[in-house]
């Protein structure tokens, strides 16, 4: 995954700036974004692979940010993930384009196979699209 | 026997336990999520990981002060759950209205946070206190912040606030944006605060100026548990 740029939007802060620095570690370019805004002003500025993106957030949530980046940025594939996962969340995700929808807590290594899969669809495995 | 005074307070008071209890579930669950982030990060760096900027001994004591900081946080959310499992204990007792301000501003803290509104709960300078059912009182004032923190528009800070008033208290919401009229609808249909404590609502200014607060006087007894508590067993329909 040399030259991947993921996006990882939740708005607990010291969540993201873990993740962000755990997948630096792995020598994934990650930015991190702690709210909707943020995320599409990220989106705005530069291109990224993956946009990993919590549901639930101050303002706009993740399915608003979801619909956005389907409009301005198609190209990017979105992972959805959610602290108490239920089907109509993930249903909806769906329906709106994202490739995977993951449950907190997310195992990065499960996250990074699922964002492997969500760039590299050919050989993914069967939960990746 | 006071099943009239009940029956609703039952049914408003599991939503809000529902609701409560799943909002500091999240909470709790971002606090485990972060410490399984963090402690993934200290095994990256024992793994020989390099992390930037401070050596791997210093960045792992700073790992370790950030999931103290999280397990104290956590421990927060826990003694709100813990309080607000007490709250129900007894229908009848003496208690401070400040800490039931206190407890109503900590439980609406998420849904202020996801609602982007700064919320700020002044406790009364000295205590008020009141005879009656703490739990009853406590979903009638979260009730009211809830109202408010929906109403909020550009300002987006609202104020909880109380003080000694007659023989009981009055206590303020105060919303930084004007209310809007639906408002009145949705106090009034908070029957829990109005059958067991007889709380009368007022807005201020009053329509069809825009309102920018709810004000709430509560009685020192609740006449609720007067009625429930006579030996007599006279009915009050209206709880009054």
């Amino acid at each position: 995954m040399d030259d991947l740029r993921l996006l990882f939007v939740d708005d607990e802060e010291e969540l993201v700036s873990a993740v962000v620095e755990r997948l630096e570690l792995r020598g994934i370019d990650g930015v991190g974004a702690t709210s909707g805004d943020e995320a599409l002003d990220h989106l705005r500025e530069g291109s990224f692979d993956v946009v990993v993106l919590d549901i639930k957030m101050p303002g706009i949530g993740g399915l608003e940010v979801l619909r956005t980046i389907n409009r301005r940025h198609p190209e990017v594939k979105v992972i959805l993930m959610t602290g108490h996962g239920s089907a109509k969340d993930s249903e909806i995700g769906r329906r709106l384009g994202a490739v995977a929808y993951l449950e907190k807590p997310v195992d990065l290594e499960d996250l990074l196979m699922t964002v492997d899969q969500a760039v590299n669809p050919e050989g993914g495995g069967p939960d990746g699209a | 026997m006071g099943h009239d005074h009940r029956r609703p307070l039952q049914r408003e008071g599991v939503l809000f336990f529902g609701d409560v209890i799943a909002g500091l579930s999240h909470e709790l669950s971002n606090v485990f999520n972060i410490i399984n982030e963090i402690a993934g990060l200290q095994e990256d760096i024992v793994g020989g990981a390099h992390p930037k900027g401070a050596d791997a001994a210093d960045r792992l004591s700073e790992l370790a002060g950030r999931i103290k900081a999280q397990v104290e946080r956590g421990e927060t959310f826990n003694q709100f759950l813990h309080s607000l499992a007490h709250s129900v204990d007894d229908d009848d007792i003496a208690f401070d209205l400040g800490d039931t301000l206190d407890l109503a501003g900590s439980l609406a803290a998420r849904p202020a946070r996801l609602a982007r509104v700064e919320l700020v709960v002044h406790r009364p300078e000295s205590p008020v206190t009141l005879v009656g059912d703490p739990f009853a009182l406590l979903l009638t004032i979260f009730g009211l912040i809830g109202v408010v923190l929906d109403a909020a528009d550009s300002e987006r800070r609202v104020e909880v606030s109380a003080a000694p008033h007659g023989n009981g208290a009055r206590l303020f919401v105060t919303s930084a944006d004007p209310l809007p009229p639906g408002v009145v609808d949705e106090v009034a249909a908070l029957e829990t605060g109005r059958l067991t404590w007889g709380v009368v609502h007022t807005l201020d200014p009053q329509p069809p100026e825009a309102p920018r607060r709810i004000i709430l006087d509560v009685p020192a007894v609740a006449p609720a548990l007067k009625a429930t508590t006579d030996e007599e067993g006279q009915e009050d329909p209206d709880g009054n």
